[in-house]
């Protein structure tokens, strides 16, 4: 089996090439392949450049020799192996690296503003280029989680969540609304894609929904020392309750997100992944996993949920289907906890994965064998990622360090 | 033989002796000479024999008793003396009375001096005569042998001038010139000594030979010793045979004893009463026969008809598999000789040059044939067989070596009796790789609890302080100097109360951490804020303080004072009772129970039973376990009495925890054993376990997964799943999961506490090094 029939195909009009069967090699690898296409397109138009390519067999990356591929996926040689090649994806290109005066609990980005959540109780605002813009300073206590652009959202192992508002022309920020209810430090908040409500998870098992919308005047509650509260009320804000709570969960709730505005979706610590409807309380559908779930992050584009847990394995999730438990795909490469999970907002088979082994890992879920790209950049645990809409990789963890890598391949690719 | 043989011997030759010459009986003559006795022995009509043997005996001790002429030449010529004198010895050493006879035949080297003697006091007899008639006694003794000796070898008297004065005293001739009479009567004169003391003096200083020079008594000559004589003499002196070749020590034969021979060894004729009936006999018998004919006696008793042999296969059962007959295995048979042992064999039968080398280079042993096929001409040229021997043996071998009964092996795979374990894989969860490192603590950190919520970690060390870590991101939290290394912290197992007491030195203190919900913490302080002093204050052996200050910001709350170090805290389920361990072996305040709402203070025991390694609430039932160096004993504190006392079969009990459903209590000890117990089932373990290799520090059981763990010194984590069956017929399913690693060894300690993660199954262990790790 020297010779393998093989049909190129690809879905970038920019690399085109003639929809007829090649004889190659059967031992030629990526590059060997990428030679061959290279040479192709320039034969057909003269201004090429050379450009890197990598090749799919049956949606899977090709990682070693076509023979053996084939022999392993009990393609037949005598047919023509039919070989999608794509842009090979560029290794994402570090940026930035800010400095913290503690360990970064949580990160947040949108093209302009970075806001992180610390361990030293302040939640911080950056610029794209590392510029500290403004820092929020107003828990008691360790500082979780974030969200909003102009409002801000933090969350505390004070149990409570601040809503805050942020002027960023005058760079001032205002403490509008102090959400109490939980009994639990919070773990996690996320706004709803309409962004008038907000959902946060706790250590207490509960789930609350809550308004994001700052309004003037305070909640009715009976807090019993009423004066003394006022004064508080003065530097936190207005005392918010909760607009509705979940239960359900028998262990806290790690990680929550909004699949679309009418549901929820929290994993938690009892190895479940629930889903909510979000306007009525009731549970939709339960995942169960054997392990502790620290995180989940959602995907519309390819609508998969990715979960990471205390093993070492990024597990992909339908959560459509009915029979719950199954898991689409495990990507293991990882050598701790997986803590911090996400999607590619742009990119349906990609995703970032952070870990307690310090590295960032970069996946293709086309190649779930082995990550594209490890960012081992941070020197202790990995505590959170993000990844904007225009490219931007966001890692931060125990090593006081947010690192910011810029991948545009992604951006390219995202067409195909 | 000698003492009867002899008596009676000599009785006969006495008689002849007295009539011819007084001897003495105990003249030891007769003993002497085997070859006489000899001739004695063979009977009464050697009768003449005897007596012409005896009368030459005889004739020769009158000679000796007459020669005087014989000792004058024995000075003449030396060498015929010296003869004579060796022949004597003969004579000496053919008898058995050693001392006597020793005795005689020293004699000779003084004879010459006695006769010298005899001839000077000759004149002035008289006084000394009894002890002289000893001496001549022994002289003639001598003669005699020498005479007898001389009659051997029949030397003539003819030419032997001696003295003839006879057996007397020669002190009688003391002061005569001449010292007998010959034949004719003439006088014999002594040889003319004129020495005086000066020539006695120059002849000691100038003849090389005096100290071996005598005097003759008899004869007053000096006759020098000869080296064999001189020998003769130092033997003598030393208390040795005379003879050299003869041997003291040859064994005695018991000629006269007990036993009856069939050959009579004396002649002695049977006694007259060996021919009539014995009276006494008679009498006796005569009493069987009254007595049998009064019936007390019966004859004939009929004897007891026991069987002296029985059936041995009796009992077997014919049908049996191993029944004799079927087990019967014939003795291997030879191997028939074939052609290869023919003188003349086939020619394929013969080896070839290199068949046969190859066979001289093979071990006997593994040859096929143990001898090389030969041709030869004729029958007649087949040499002797030489292995024949060799050959026999090894048939013997063959058949005493052949099994001779077939043996009903039972085959049984190795692998069927280990239990049937299930594998770890399908036990899971359980902890399997280390996920976490706390760090943060600068020595050995002792012990560690976990909030009842799992949020929550708190460790002390020997740096002298606690650390609050937040579990999922090993971050710590808060830091809590306290006054001393810290021995023990446990985390108050209510949800509602948010404490955590650590002991240190001879204080614990309730620490309020402030971590988790803020109404709990708030609730927990109002609670210790509110309480109010009894009004009867009773004495307690603890001093209860409530903490000011910078200790109150910290978050101490109770400060307990007590006599001693304290060791282990420990809560009861409900969070209102904690129990303090004191070891001491001299008193009886080793455990006190305090009472956290009331701020009392009790001592549950009033005896040492040993000295208190551990204590922990039972986990429903109002049972206090503990553990003593070797056992563990159960207190109902309800009836205040001693429910239990589990032997631990261990040397030192270091650690025990008891399981959540209460019924079982694993033990860690000091040498490296793992002790479960079920208390429905014995007082004694269960299972033991030795999986580690040193000394376990701790162990723990899982609130809600079939788990246990412990720790020790080599460092090692070992997970067990150890799973309690509801069903009290089943016992508990122990399975050793896994060995966790990460604690490096420092001051050869390795973990020293280990606890589980209440709602997870992930284990925390403490080390040596400083750290805490989580394995999940």
């Amino acid at each position: 089996m020297s010779q393998v029939q093989a049909r190129f195909f690809t879905e970038n009009k920019k690399y085109l090439i003639d929809d007829v069967p090649f004889s190659i090699p059967a031992a030629s690898e990526v590059t060997d392949l990428s030679g061959v296409i290279n040479k192709l397109l320039e034969a057909k138009n003269d201004g090429h450049k050379h450009v890197e390519f990598d090749f799919l067999v049956q949606g899977q990356f090709l990682r070693t020799s076509l023979a053996s591929r084939m022999e392993t996926e009990n393609i037949s040689t005598e047919e023509v192996v039919e070989i999608e090649y794509v842009e090979k994806f560029t290794a994402p290109q570090p940026e930035e690296c800010v400095m913290h005066d503690d360990w970064i609990s949580s990160v947040e980005a949108d093209s302009e503003w970075i806001l992180t959540g610390s361990y030293d109780k302040t939640a911080r605002i950056w610029s794209m280029e590392g510029k500290a813009v403004m820092t929020v300073a107003g828990h008691t206590d360790v500082n979780l989680y974030n969200g909003l652009s102009s409002l801000l959202l933090t969350a505390s192992l004070d149990q409570t969540i601040m809503l805050w508002e942020w002027n960023s022309e005058r760079n001032k920020v205002k403490a509008r609304h102090c959400c109490r209810g939980h009994a639990g430090s919070v773990d996690t908040v996320a706004v709803d894609p309409t962004r008038t409500k907000f959902c946060s998870g706790s250590w207490d098992k509960m789930l609350k929904i809550w308004s994001a919308v700052p309004t003037e005047e305070e909640d009715e509650i009976e807090e019993p020392n009423r004066p003394r509260k006022k004064q508080k009320t003065e530097q936190m804000g207005l005392t918010r309750t909760p607009l509705m709570t979940f239960s359900g969960h028998n262990e806290a709730v790690s990680s929550v997100l909004w699949m679309d505005a009418e549901e929820l979706c929290s994993a938690s610590w009892d190895h479940t992944i629930r889903l909510w409807d979000a306007e009525t309380g009731g549970q939709k559908n339960t995942i169960t996993g054997s392990k502790v779930f620290n995180c989940i992050s959602y995907s519309p584009l390819c609508r998969r949920l990715a979960s990471g847990s205390t093993d070492r394995h990024v597990r992909l999730w339908d959560p459509r289907s009915k029979d719950g438990s199954l898991v689409l795909l495990s990507l293991t490469s990882h050598n701790g906890w997986v803590t911090a999970v996400r999607w590619s907002p742009s990119h349906e088979h990609q995703l970032v994965s952070g870990s307690l082994d310090n590295v960032v890992k970069l996946w293709d879920t086309r190649s779930c064998k082995a990550p594209l790209y490890d960012l081992a950049a941070h020197e202790d645990k990995v505590m959170c990622v993000d990844w904007t809409e225009n490219g931007l990789i966001l890692s931060g963890g125990a090593d006081n360090k947010l690192y910011t890598y810029r991948y545009s391949a992604c951006v390219l690719d995202a067409g195909a | 033989m000698r003492p009867t043989h002899s008596g009676t011997m000599s009785k006969l030759k006495n008689k002849k002796r007295n009539l011819e010459e007084n001897e003495d009986e105990q003249l030891p003559i007769f003993d002497k000479d085997g070859g006489k006795d000899g001739h004695l022995d063979d009977g009464d009509e050697d009768q003449g024999d005897l007596s012409d043997s005896e009368e030459s005996v005889f004739s020769g001790l009158e000679e000796s008793g007459s020669d005087s002429d014989d000792e004058e030449e024995e000075e003449e010529d030396g060498s015929e003396e010296k003869s004579s004198d060796v022949e004597e010895d003969k004579a000496a050493d053919g008898d058995g009375d050693d001392q006597l006879s020793a005795k005689e035949v020293i004699e000779p080297q003084t004879d010459g001096q006695h006769s010298k003697e005899k001839k000077k006091k000759k004149k002035a007899a008289g006084k000394e005569g009894g002890e002289e008639s000893v001496a001549s006694d022994r002289d003639s003794g001598l003669q005699i042998s020498s005479q007898v000796d001389e009659y051997e070898h029949d030397t003539s008297d003819e030419e032997d001038i001696r003295n003839t004065v006879g057996n007397i005293p020669m002190e009688w001739y003391k002061d005569y010139p001449h010292i007998g009479y010959d034949l004719e009567g003439k006088k014999i004169f002594k040889p003319i000594r004129n020495k005086d003391e000066l020539d006695e003096f120059l002849d000691k200083m100038e003849n090389p030979d005096y100290w071996r020079t005598v005097q003759d008594k008899m004869t007053g000559a000096d006759i020098r010793l000869s080296d064999e004589q001189v020998d003769l003499v130092h033997r003598l002196q030393q208390g040795k045979f005379g003879d050299v070749n003869f041997n003291e020590y040859e064994p005695a034969i018991d000629f006269f004893s007990n036993e009856v021979m069939i050959h009579p060894v004396t002649n002695r004729p049977q006694d007259k009463r060996s021919f009539i009936p014995s009276l006494i006999e008679k009498e006796k018998v005569g009493k069987l026969v009254h007595a049998i004919k009064m019936g007390w006696i019966k004859p004939h008793r009929p004897k007891e008809t026991t069987p002296q042999y029985y059936d041995l296969w009796a009992k077997e059962d014919p049908n049996s598999i191993l029944g004799r007959h079927k087990m019967h295995i014939p003795a291997p048979k030879m191997k028939l000789p074939g052609h290869e042992e023919s003188y003349n064999p086939p020619p394929e039968y013969l080896m070839s040059e290199e068949e046969r080398l190859a066979w001289e280079q093979q071990d006997p042993e593994y040859r096929k044939l143990s001898f090389l096929p030969q041709k030869l001409a004729c029958l007649r040229a087949v040499p002797a067989y030489s292995r024949f021997i060799h050959e026999r043996f090894e048939r013997c071998l063959d058949l005493y070596l052949c099994p001779r009964q077939r043996k009903m092996r039972v085959n049984v795979n190795p692998e069927d009796l280990i239990p049937k374990l299930p594998k770890p894989k399908d036990l899971q969860p359980f902890p399997t790789t280390q996920s976490l490192v706390y760090r943060g603590h600068s020595s050995l950190v002792r012990s560690i609890s976990i909030s009842p919520s799992g949020q929550w970690l708190v460790s002390g060390s020997d740096d002298c302080t606690v650390r609050f870590w937040e579990v999922s991101t090993a971050r710590c939290l808060k830091t809590v100097e306290v006054g001393g290394a810290v021995k023990g912290v446990a985390w108050n197992p209510n949800l509602s109360i948010c404490l955590v007491a650590v002991s240190y030195d001879d204080t614990v203190v309730l620490l309020n951490p402030g971590l988790g919900d803020r109404l709990v913490c708030t609730a927990t302080d109002q609670l210790i804020s509110s309480y109010e002093e009894p009004e009867e204050v009773k004495d307690q052996p603890v001093q209860w303080a409530v903490a000011e200050g910078e200790g109150h910001e910290q978050g101490h709350r109770l400060i307990l004072k007590h006599p001693k170090a304290v060791r282990q805290v420990t809560w009861h389920g409900k969070g209102d009772y904690l129990a303090c361990v004191i070891p001491d072996n001299g008193s009886s305040l080793q455990v006190v129970i305090h009472q956290v709402s009331k701020r009392r203070t009790q001592n549950p025991f009033r005896k040492n039973k040993g000295l208190v390694q551990c204590v922990s609430f039972h986990p429903i039932r109002p049972y206090f376990f503990v553990a003593t160096q070797r056992y563990v004993r159960v207190y109902n504190l309800i009836k205040q009495e001693l429910t239990k006392k589990l032997m631990a079969n261990c040397k030192w009990i270091s650690s025990m925890a008891i399981h959540p459903g209460g019924d079982n209590v694993i033990c860690g000890s000091y040498d490296c054993r793992l002790a479960w117990f079920d208390l429905d089932l014995s007082t004694k373990p269960y299972k033991v376990l030795r999986q580690h290799k040193k000394a376990l520090r701790s162990v723990a059981y899982h609130r809600h997964y079939p788990l246990f763990v412990s720790g020790s010194d080599d460092g090692n984590v070992i997970v067990c799943h150890g799973m309690v069956y509801n069903d009290l017929l089943q016992n508990p399913l122990i399975v050793p999961v896994k060995v966790l690693k990460g604690h490096t060894i420092t001051h050869d300690l390795g973990v020293l506490d280990v606890t589980f993660h209440p709602t997870q199954p992930w284990v925390f262990s403490s080390g040596a090094d400083g750290t805490v790790r989580l394995f999940t």
